[in-house]
């Protein structure tokens, strides 16, 4: 089936730097793809077998990542920058896919950075979506999908065109060697910007300022008097009432 | 004001009811699942329920769009749902028919003028971000839970079927891992991860566990790379979210991949060697010590109280 990866489409919070006055400056800070990311495209490449599968990523950062993993070719709407509003994204995201045309399935990382981009994503296509996935098998022309629920998973049969939002559970496994990570960068690539998928929303939400939280600082005991560092933590559940 | 609360999921839909509140117009419920969630949803302080009733063998997924109709339809100034993954998915769907601003998370709000304003923490807890939204907000709601004191419920009316087949059909359910380790309704969990160095070495955390009457808990290296114990002992993002009153982690280190899943706990001590260690951070109280002396400590404190 046609599938499209939609990857890197977040900055990672451990990119940003925070001052002393609560500012914090993204500015060294570039898209990256996610742990999400990286699951997701382990189930693209199995349900795009004897198909096509394509890259779909926003903003700057590296354009041949999933290249690297199996895409065969990308489109990159690079002028995007975050937004509180996942809708933005969500939207240009669902343009990008309706450029590429022709897909069956979208997949996508769930997103731990901003869990409802792939959601609007969905919504704005006007498909069906299930979230917190962690494997697909096509079955004929139907999916298989096992997605978390609660404490436990379910396997829901669904048809096409359908948004999967993958969640992972660890790192990537097996990064692309040396060989994989050049080869991606000949690969086709269509640069393309918000203005030619006809996307102009700014969205709802603006940010007032951004603070540093109140000190909500722990109390940390010294162990090297393990006896006393209990009884003054036994104290302290005990004033806190949980004990 | 008006809001729209969706719940497809147990979960604290009285705090996401009460934030909801914060608006002065009134708290609809949608409600997707079986009759009981319903019930427990018209008892969380919201003015009046439509109940979706499902098949067992039908995610509540598949009537996203009705759901999304029968919200767009009230054009409520807020809607806010849990962050199960139906929920998420139901919340998008109205929040396209409403051409709301979708926000990913929103622990609580309030009004000011016209503007609806939601405070919360962003860069991984390092700030604290105030948000201005002047339209229509759909927001995954993330705060806390509260009590609802002598609850009247709301009436209940449940919505006909809309008719079309299921897009969606749920083929086969896992028994739920979490539940094996009873952890969802424990009061006291004692956590390990991998500064207990070796198998053996459970045996005096468990003893811990055992004097205050604690649950056993684990990071996930400990389960997929040690093998120590099976995933429904995990908490974290991937695996489970639990909420203790209580919640001592023994050698953990506080990634936020863990600490996600016990953000909701009410009181968090830290058993640690490093003083950098992250947890530190992101604890109520820690000791900074050796684990193998620290905990023999702790559990004759326990047996004592
Ligand atoms: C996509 C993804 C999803 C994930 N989901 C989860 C999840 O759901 N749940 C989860 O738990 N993890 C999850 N992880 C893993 C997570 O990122 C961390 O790697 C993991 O939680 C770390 O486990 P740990 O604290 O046991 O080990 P470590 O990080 O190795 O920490 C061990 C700690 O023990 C301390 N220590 C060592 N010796 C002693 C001693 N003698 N006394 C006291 N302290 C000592 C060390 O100082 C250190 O802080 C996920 C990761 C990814 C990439």
């Amino acid at each position: 089936m046609k599938c499209v990866i939609a990857f890197k489409w977040a900055k990672n919070p451990q990119d940003a730097r925070v001052s002393a006055d609560g500012a914090v400056d993204w500015r060294a800070a570039k898209m990256v793809a996610s742990d999400d990311d990286a699951a997701a495209v382990v189930v693209a490449r199995d349900l795009a077998v004897g198909d096509e599968l394509v890259g779909l990523t926003v903003g700057d950062g590296d354009v041949a990542w999933a290249a690297a993993r199996g895409a065969t070719r990308t489109v990159s709407v690079a002028d995007v920058e975050p937004n509180a509003d996942s809708a933005v994204l969500g939207e240009v995201l669902a343009a990008g896919v309706r450029r590429i045309g022709g897909a069956d399935i979208v997949i996508i990382g769930d997103g731990v950075w901003d869990q409802m981009v792939s959601m609007s994503l969905a919504g704005q296509l006007g498909w069906a979506v299930l979230a917190g996935v962690v494997s697909a098998t096509a079955e004929g022309d139907r999916l298989h999908v096992t997605r978390k629920s609660g404490t436990g998973t379910e396997v829901i049969e669904v048809g096409t065109p359908v948004v999967l939002a993958v969640a992972a559970r660890r790192a990537e496994d097996k990064p692309p060697g040396m060989k994989d990570v050049l080869a991606a960068r000949k690969k086709p690539l269509e640069k393309v910007a918000m203005a030619d998928l006809g996307v102009t929303s700014v969205g709802g939400v603006t940010l007032r300022g951004t603070a540093l939280p109140e000190a909500a600082d722990a109390r940390i005991f010294d162990g090297a008097d393990p006896e006393g560092a209990v009884e003054q933590l036994m104290t302290a559940l005990r004033s806190e009432g949980v004990l | 004001m008006d809001s729209w609360i969706i719940v497809t999921e147990a979960g604290p839909v009285a705090g996401m009811a009460a934030a909801a509140r914060e608006l002065g117009g009134t708290v609809t419920a949608a409600v997707v699942g079986p009759r009981l969630l319903a019930e427990s949803t018209a008892a969380c302080g919201c003015d009046s329920v439509q109940w979706f009733s499902t098949l067992d063998s039908v995610p509540a997924e598949s009537l996203a769009l009705q759901v999304a109709d029968l919200v767009a339809a009230a054009s409520p100034r807020l809607v806010l749902a849990l962050d199960d993954p139906a929920g998420r998915v139901l919340l998008a769907v109205a929040a396209t028919r409403l051409g709301a601003a979708l926000v990913s998370s929103v622990p609580g709000l309030s009004v000011e003028g016209d503007d609806l304003v939601v405070t919360r923490p962003a860069v991984e807890g390092k700030v604290v971000e105030t948000l201005v939204v002047p339209g229509a907000l759909a927001g995954v709601f993330d705060g806390e839970d509260v009590d609802v004191v002598s609850p009247v419920p709301a009436a209940i009316t449940e919505v006909a079927p809309s008719g079309m087949a299921p897009s969606m059909r749920i083929i086969e359910t896992t028994v739920a891992p979490g539940e094996a380790a009873g952890l969802q309704q424990a009061e006291r969990v004692v956590s390990i991860g991998r500064g207990v160095r070796k198998r053996e070495d459970i045996a005096l955390v468990e003893e811990l566990a055992d004097a205050a009457h604690a649950k056993m808990a684990c990071t996930l290296p400990i389960c997929d790379d040690m093998r120590w114990y099976d995933e429904s002992h995990v908490v974290g993002t991937s695996t489970q979210q639990i909420a203790p009153d209580l919640y001592i982690a023994v050698g953990v280190s506080g990634q936020p991949q863990h600490m996600s899943g016990v953000r909701a706990a009410k009181v968090i001590v830290a058993i640690n060697n490093d003083p950098e260690a992250t947890i530190f951070k992101k604890c109520h109280f820690g000791i900074l010590g050796d684990l193998y002396e620290i905990v023999p400590a702790l559990t004759a404190a326990f047996k004592r109280a």
